[in-house]
């Protein structure tokens, strides 16, 4: 017998959240649990803020930048939306704003800019000038692939998001020997991931990149590049120059066009094959260090995003110590980020795993993750 | 296993994880209370925000009561209201059983397109407190008791707005035919 509550019951359906929804979500509770005053810095967020895709107050201050952006930005909405997992948010706010910079700011001179000709910008290709002080990381992208862990069967890495003196997030990643990451806020979550068989390697939103970072790990360069670009989505890669002009102006007047609604005011960026190759070089960094602190403990990936790294002309290599270990210190200045800002990684010299990633915006306070990384046993967990 | 009141007791002491474990215990059925309300985009914005809001005010929750599923919709259905203010008419969905039809097609071929209709003409003409305990209760499987706590009424109250919602409902044009129809098709497959 059928009555009027089952009859309303049948209009009840809903769509269903998708599962990193409900992660992100956990780890917007476990940042305001760790600091109260998160709590009311995101009572504050917006509710019309509906593209905030992960949980740091820090990404959402630094969305209005990135209405103001180029084809790059709204790439990156869309793998957020797609099931991004939270980890190196830090890099992905000093890239994001990287990408305005670019784009927006016309007076940028790219003192480092890298490709001179259309057909290497087209592709997405460098020429990579000064190769030779990033040979470290040739090197080390070399040596990793062959590297034999001694104990357990996985990395476990906690990564510790600050933005300020505020502790944002804690993201617990598991990578197993078999190339499966598992992540979630806790040791629990990951087991639970595991359980389900949610690799991230397979499913998640940065899956794309992972992937591309494999494969950038047994190519050419330039082959690495496009793939990575591709792996993005960026609109540009592999346009001849016409079409990636008409798509530059296209975006640029997007982008003006926001820029007027909110009041502000900038010259649009004309387009040329050095301003297309800065903004490969700055995407390129954007979803390769994303794709390094999503997929850091992968050996693939990790050989793979540091030959990537190596071909972005203005970024530079040191060696370091850091409580006693040997790193490297890599530099992505101001000629990357459309001369502001900037984002420091610092990597284990040995196994090239995240140590540090620092990056800092004009304006903002300075974001930075230290990643903690030691090796289990996954059963053990 | 511990009850909600006893975790939220445990989280008021200190209990890090006792509240996560609470909002692991009931995030699908509020996500999906969210998306039915708000779509699901804008549910998945707004998740976090009613777990750091239940958070900060998990002292007030009454801890005579284990399941902490009423209080939790209550928590959402503040933060829903919030996010409507905040939204301009047109971006809201008109009605929200229009949501239904957006994912799973089969909701519409099963009720059918008019019946739809005529149930979408009769809920909005219920007042918005009786439509409110309906939801609850048809969608989100809640006793009227639980629904006046969702929505901090005395249990008496919430039991007299559904009595009128169906009544209304049933008296409504079109839903009676639709009713008969449904209960008579029943019979003739039997």
């Amino acid at each position: 017998m059928t009555d009027e509550l089952d009859l309303v019951g049948e209009l009840g359906g809903a769509e269903p959240l998708r599962p990193e929804a409900y992660q992100r979500a956990r780890a917007v509770l476990r940042a305001a649990m760790a600091d109260p005053g998160t709590v009311r810095l995101l009572g504050a967020i917006s509710a019309e803020d509906t593209t905030m895709e992960t949980t740091s107050t820090m990404e959402t201050t630094t969305t209005t930048r990135e209405h103001e952006s180029s084809p790059a930005i709204q790439r990156r909405r869309g793998i957020g939306i797609a099931g991004r997992f939270g980890i190196g948010a830090g890099v992905g706010v000093a890239a994001a704003a990287a990408v305005v910079a670019v784009v927006l700011n016309s007076s940028a001179t790219g003192g480092a800019v890298a490709g001179k000709d259309s057909s290497a910008a087209a592709s997405g290709s460098a020429i990579v000038d000064g190769s030779a002080d990033r040979a470290p990381l040739m090197t080390l992208a070399g040596s990793i692939k062959t590297i034999t862990p001694s104990a357990g069967d996985a990395w476990l890495v906690k990564a510790t998001q600050v933005q300020g003196t505020k502790t944002m997030q804690v993201v617990y990643t598991l990578y197993t020997d078999g190339h499966a990451i598992y992540t979630g806020n806790s040791v629990k979550d990951i087991k639970r991931a595991i359980t389900r068989q949610q690799d991230q390697m397979k499913a998640g939103g940065y899956a794309p990149l992972l992937k591309a970072a494999v494969a950038a790990a047994d190519s050419s360069p330039a082959d690495g590049r496009t793939q990575m670009l591709k792996a993005a989505k960026d609109p540009l890669v592999g346009l001849d120059p016409a079409a990636q002009k008409a798509e530059w102006d296209k975006e640029q007047a997007a982008a003006q066009e926001i820029i007027k609604l909110k009041g502000g005011n900038a010259k649009p960026k004309p387009y040329s094959p050095q301003a297309v190759q800065q903004h490969f070089d700055n995407a390129l960094w954007t979803y390769s260090t994303e794709a390094l602190s999503a997929g850091d403990g992968n050996t693939q990936v990790r050989a793979g995003v540091l030959r990537l790294l190596s071909t972005i002309s203005a970024v530079s290599v040191k060696n370091s110590t850091t409580n006693g270990k040997a790193t490297l210190t890599i530099t992505a200045g101001p000629e990357v980020f459309g001369s502001e800002g900037g984002e420091v990684l610092t990597i284990d010299a040995k196994t090239g795993m995240l140590v540090k990633d620092v990056s800092t915006v004009p304006g903002l306070p300075q974001a930075s993750t230290t990643y903690e990384s030691s090796r289990v046993t996954a059963a053990d967990l | 296993m511990a009850s909600d009141a006893v975790l939220i007791g445990r989280s008021l002491n200190g209990d890090v994880d006792a509240f996560v474990e609470v909002v692991e215990r009931h995030e699908a059925a509020v996500g999906s209370y969210l998306a039915r309300r708000a779509g699901r985009d804008a549910a998945e914005d707004l998740l976090g925000e009613v777990w750091v809001a239940a958070f900060e005010s998990r002292r007030r929750y009454d801890q005579s009561y284990d399941d902490a599923r009423p209080w939790l919709y209550g928590v959402a259905l503040n933060r829903l209201r919030r996010y409507w203010r905040s939204r301009p008419a047109e971006d809201l969905v008109a009605d929200v059983t229009d949501l239904a039809t957006g994912w799973d097609p089969w909701a519409a071929v099963d009720l059918g397109v008019d019946a739809r209709a005529v149930l979408r003409s009769a809920l909005m003409r219920l007042k918005p407190e009786e439509r409110e305990v309906l939801r609850l209760v048809a969608w989100e499987d809640l006793t009227a008791a639980d629904a006046a706590r969702t929505l901090g009424m005395p249990a008496g109250t919430a039991r007299r707005l559904l009595s009128q919602a169906r009544t209304a409902l049933r008296d409504a044009p079109g839903v009676s035919a639709l009713l008969k129809e449904r209960n008579s098709a029943k019979e003739r497959h039997r």
